[in-house]
């Protein structure tokens, strides 16, 4: 499903900074992967190269079978469109639109007819529990509330791949804990490979695997089943 | 000065377009002030400066208007002991096909006591005047003109004169300087004698140049010769024809003022939209400084300096690009000046006057201080502890726009009432002021509404791409409304003045079908405004003998000075202008007024006479003429466009009488029905055509000429087109690259979640549009009422015609395309740069 091969990143600026140096990572198709680190460890980076946000310096991605260094940014922009589903610790919901409105725009931009738009966004922030705030403006939601409209925007196309970042980072630990368990149930009952970038462990151990980052390389990569029975057979 | 360097200068540096968007403004503002007027004046000061070299020692001049005064002036002005020296002259211009020469006709025996022919190598012919005089052909040409068309002593120049196709000889050539730089040096002399021949003057001078004896003053040389020569002539220094020029286009002047002082308001709009939108986007910025112990003082000044280096620098560009502007322009207006009063003057260098360009550097910069006063206000009163919370900060608090509503409500009430006590002209203008202050004031809230209003319609075109640009237009109505008012006011200008065009056009063409409706025109010059060529009189008689003509109409138009104002005297047949192109009474009774005009009892006042003059129906007009003062009453008002500042309609006989000037200007030509228009014109120029200079113009040909004329009057118009377009796109450049800075996590959050490239685009691209169509209706709107304000200045100020109002449809239409064009245009950079950044750093904007 998601293949990275030698992908290293570096910025260019006063000096340069390397934030991913030759990494390579294959995530199969239906996993939820956490991935942790310090802060500056490159798991942002990550995160915006898979979802093709970004461009690696070096090294390959392969999304669905798709390459992208080879596509152009609106072949990118497609890949997003049709694949990938984004949630952002702040939320990155437009302020002028409604939840309903929201949740539309990756439809509209696909250019679906009104009607089904309306049927499917409905749909999701029912699923999401926000039946009640259709027509609420982000500002009249609170954190949690809007995290999940961000959440059913996300997956108004059901895209195979949802990546996450910070989903908690701004929430309260109740609120936090909530979103996390429709995550989960999510990823149950749609099949999606979902990748969690988180600094929280309670987040990350929820997920069957976690890979760990430090200064822009993979250090550890542990499935939490395997880790379960090695913590039983000690 | 150590936040300047600390706050402004890096956010200077990271927002330069931003910044270089507000000194364009205050750039293009002063430089259309300085271009205007510094054209204005070199045409001016060519003007005067011809007129002083011309004039040599001259201390006095005797004229009596443009027809000239008889050789026996001459006699007594010579005869008077305080006369030191007095010399004839006529002079004209006449165009050689490589532009126009001025020809002084001078008395070569005693004009050189006045002026000095400093002439290049020796001549026999030049040293003794009288053999200059023997031969007519004789021409003193300077050696600038003779370089220029590679002429030498005795080279042969043809010129067509009242005598028909002649070649002159060049006798003799000027060296530069003095004289002969006079008029660019495009300067000939001839013998006075032969001027009379050539420029058909008959036995008359043009005037009298003379000086005093040394013990005589000025003053009392004058008091000698007015009490010599009776009121019909006039006696003044040399410099007074500049101010006399300066009269005739004083229009012009104004209109130009008008449009300087236009751009120089638009450029403070752009300078206070840029501003406010900084206080806005640095309000954190502000929080920050405030919670760090910045006193609102500092706050206050540190906005203020920065609009003031914003100014500095603005206005000094703006100078500089003011001074290209008029070198291109200056020949541009001596055109217009020459071709619309008959004035010939060019202007080859500028005259940069030091006080118009550091007067002009300082209302730059003042209009720049003056335009940040209230954001710099605002950015004092910013609460530090709000500004540092994040959220929303573009949106206008209702209580500020309530209070603008009802400041607007105020404004408009007080213009209204203005309107009832209008004949009181400051009431007026002060009313006409507050109606722009009302649109200025209400131009937020109609943003907001307009807006509002679009959403669902821009949604319907594009879902996403219509809602978000409504949507920002309706979140950053700070970021939007300045620009939309600066759209708005110039469009409402561009109306006005389109408006005032059309009124103008409709007008002229109503007075060319009744008053210029002869077939055929037989004139001395293609330029119907030129008066340095007459006819004879007996012309009159050749050509009503042409097979095909039915009736010949003689018209001699002079300028001479009535109510203290250079006033146009047209003196024609008013018995047979009555039968031929009757013009309808504005004031007076139709009958009555064309009988006792004809009889040479009174004259007929045109209307912008009147109204500029301050001219009743009835009242005596003293008419200074050679022949004595003229008592004439005005015994009817007409509609006449003959001249800007006013003609006055009397009988051919009566001006024969008083001005003994038997000449004419133009022959106006009737033809029998069935006669062909181009065999008769044919027939003129065999029989006449070769022995004197003489045009025949179709009606078309005239009224062509007429409608060119006015296009070309009309040219500041465009001028204002272009400062308004101009301002469109940079108010739109400012408004989107700031929208576009303000929502660039929107934007990028757009792509993250499947926007392409050309989505963004249009989404930009749709806010632009949403910009211009907003300014656009609201510079229609107000367009609407600043037209009948523009038509009541023309008619009480400028013109002084009741032109009727007319609201210029196609104007209007016109303007939709361009200013949406222009939208386009100014969309176009900041789309790109906002599908050009990065994905990542817009996602973490904050």
């Amino acid at each position: 499903m998601i293949h990275l091969r030698g992908v290293s990143k570096q910025f260019e600026g006063k000096s340069k900074v390397t934030a991913l140096e030759r990494l390579d990572l294959h995530i199969d198709r239906g996993e939820m992967v956490s991935i942790v680190g310090p802060s500056g460890s490159g798991k942002s980076t990550l995160l915006n190269l898979i979802g093709g946000l970004d461009r690696p310096t070096e090294g390959e991605i392969e999304i669905d079978g798709e390459i992208l260094s080879a596509l152009s940014d609106d072949g990118l922009t497609r890949v997003r469109r049709d694949k990938i589903g984004f949630i952002f610790q702040f939320f990155n919901l437009l302020p002028t639109l409604t939840s309903l409105e929201n949740v539309s725009l990756p439809l509209h931009l696909r250019g679906w007819p009104r009607k089904k738009i309306d049927e499917r966004a409905r749909e999701l922030l029912e699923l999401v529990q926000l039946t009640a705030r259709l027509e609420h403006l982000p500002d009249e939601l609170s954190g949690g509330e809007r995290q999940r409209v961000a959440i059913a925007r996300a997956l108004s196309i059901f895209p195979p791949i949802l990546l996450a970042d910070e989903p908690t980072g701004n929430l309260d630990t109740h609120t936090g804990a909530e979103i996390l368990k429709l995550m989960h149930d999510l990823h149950e009952r749609l099949g999606a490979t979902v990748l969690i970038v988180t600094h929280d462990h309670s987040v990350a151990e929820s997920c069957p695997r976690t890979i760990s980052l430090r200064d822009g390389r993979i250090v550890a990569d542990q499935h939490r089943q395997a880790l379960n029975q090695e913590v039983s057979r000690a | 000065m150590r936040l300047l360097r600390l706050i402004s200068w890096p956010y200077a540096r990271k927002h330069l377009l931003r910044w270089l968007l507000t000194t364009a403004g205050i750039v293009l503002g002063v430089g259309v002030f300085v271009g205007m007027h510094t054209a204005n004046q070199s045409v001016s000061a060519a003007f005067r400066e011809t007129i002083d070299k011309v004039a040599g020692t001259t201390q006095l001049q005797v004229t009596a208007g443009e027809p000239g005064f008889g050789e026996e002036v001459l006699e007594k002005v010579q005869s008077l002991p305080d006369v030191r020296a007095a010399s004839p002259v006529i002079e004209a211009t006449v165009s050689t096909g490589k532009g126009n020469l001025l020809i002084l006709g001078v008395d070569m025996l005693g004009d050189r006591s006045l002026r000095t022919y400093d002439l290049d190598g020796t001549d026999e012919a030049i040293d003794d005047p009288l053999v200059f005089l023997a031969q007519a052909d004789s021409l003193i040409v300077t050696k600038t003109f003779a370089e220029k068309n590679g002429l030498k002593i005795n080279s042969r120049m043809p010129m067509r004169t009242m005598q028909g196709d002649r070649v002159f000889t060049v006798r003799g050539i000027m060296k530069p300087g003095g004289l002969a730089s006079a008029f660019g040096g495009d300067l000939a002399i001839m013998d006075i004698y032969a001027a009379q021949m050539f420029f058909g003057r008959g036995r008359k001078f043009d005037r009298i140049d003379l000086a005093l004896r040394d013990d005589v003053t000025l003053a009392q040389g004058t008091a000698k010769l007015r009490a010599l020569l009776g009121p019909g002539y006039e006696v003044d220094p040399p410099s007074s024809r500049g101010e006399q020029f300066e009269q005739t286009a004083r229009i012009y002047s104004l209109a130009s003022n008008i449009t300087s002082v236009f751009a120089l308001f638009i450029g403070m709009f752009i300078i206070y939209n840029t501003f406010a939108i900084a206080v806005t986007q640095r309000r954190s910025e502000i929080g920050i400084l405030r919670a760090l112990g910045a006193t609102r003082s500092q706050v206050r000044t540190l906005f203020l300096v920065e609009s003031l280096i914003a100014g500095t620098f603005g206005s000094a560009l703006g100078v500089l690009f003011g001074i290209g502007m008029a070198q291109a322009m200056a020949g541009y207006i001596g055109g217009i000046l020459t071709d619309v009063y008959g004035v010939a003057q060019r202007a080859d260098g500028l005259d940069l006057n030091p006080v118009l360009l550091g007067g002009a550097l300082a209302m730059g910069i003042v209009t720049s201080l003056f335009a940040a006063v209230i954001p710099a206000r605002a950015a004092a009163s910013v609460d530090p502890v709000k500004a540092l919370q994040k959220g929303r900060n573009q949106a206008l608090g209702e209580g500020e726009s309530r209070m603008r509503r009802w400041a607007a409500l105020a404004c408009a009430a007080a213009s209204a009432v203005a309107l009832i006590f209008s004949r009181n002209t400051v009431i007026f203008y002060a009313g006409f002021v507050l109606s722009g202050i009302t649109a200025v004031l209400l131009a937020p809230s109609l943003t907001l509404w307009l807006s509002r209003a679009l959403r669902p319609v821009l949604a319907g075109i594009r879902p996403v791409e219509g809602t978000l640009a409504a949507d920002s237009l309706i979140q950053g109505p700070r970021r939007t409304s300045g620009t939309v008012a600066a759209l708005m006011l110039s469009l409402a200008l561009v109306i006005a003045l389109g408006g005032l065009a059309r009124s103008s056009y409709n007008s002229l063409s109503d007075w060319m079908r009744i008053a210029l409706n002869p077939d055929l025109f037989v004139t001395t010059a293609q330029n119907l405004t030129a008066r340095n060529f007459v006819f004879p009189a007996s012309l009159g008689v050749g050509l009503r003998a042409i097979p095909g003509v039915a009736e010949v109409q003689l018209v001699r138009s002079v300028r001479v000075t009535v109510k203290g104002g250079p006033v146009m005297l047209v003196a024609l047949d008013v018995a047979s202008v009555e039968r031929r192109a009757k013009l309808p009474p504005v004031e007076g009774d139709q009958a009555d007024m064309y009988r006792r005009t004809e009889r040479g009892e009174a004259v007929l006042a045109s209307e912008n006479f009147v109204r500029l003059h301050g001219g009743r129906l009835g009242e005596i007009l003293e008419i200074p003429a050679p022949g004595g003062t003229l008592r004439l009453p005005i015994a009817g008002v007409v509609r006449d466009f003959s001249d800007q500042q006013g003609s006055l309609l009397i009988s051919r006989d009566a001006y024969m009488r008083a001005w003994h000037d038997d000449t004419v200007n133009v022959f106006r030509l009737y033809l029998t029905r069935g006669a062909r228009e181009a065999e008769v014109r044919q027939r003129i120029l065999d029989a006449f055509g070769k022995q004197q200079r003489l045009f025949v113009l179709t009606n078309k040909d005239v009224r062509d000429y007429v409608t060119r004329l006015t296009d070309q009057w009309f040219g500041l118009t465009y001028v204002q087109i272009a400062v308004a377009v101009l301002v469109a796109i940079l108010g739109i450049v400012n408004a989107l690259t700031v929208s576009i800075t303000d929502r660039r996590r929107e934007l990028g959050v757009l792509q993250a979640v499947g926007g392409l490239r050309q989505q963004i685009r249009h989404t930009v691209w749709m806010e632009a549009a949403a910009i211009g169509f907003i300014g656009l209706a609201l510079g229609l709107l107000l367009g609407a009422v600043e037209l009948y304000y523009a038509i009541e200045i023309s008619r009480r100020d400028l013109v002084g015609i009741d032109i009727g109002y007319s609201y210029p449809v196609a104007t209007a239409l016109a303007l939709a395309p361009v200013i949406l064009g222009a939208a386009f245009l100014a969309a176009l950079g900041p789309a790109e740069s906002a599908v050009r950044g990065s994905l990542v750093e817009a996602l973490e904007y904050e």
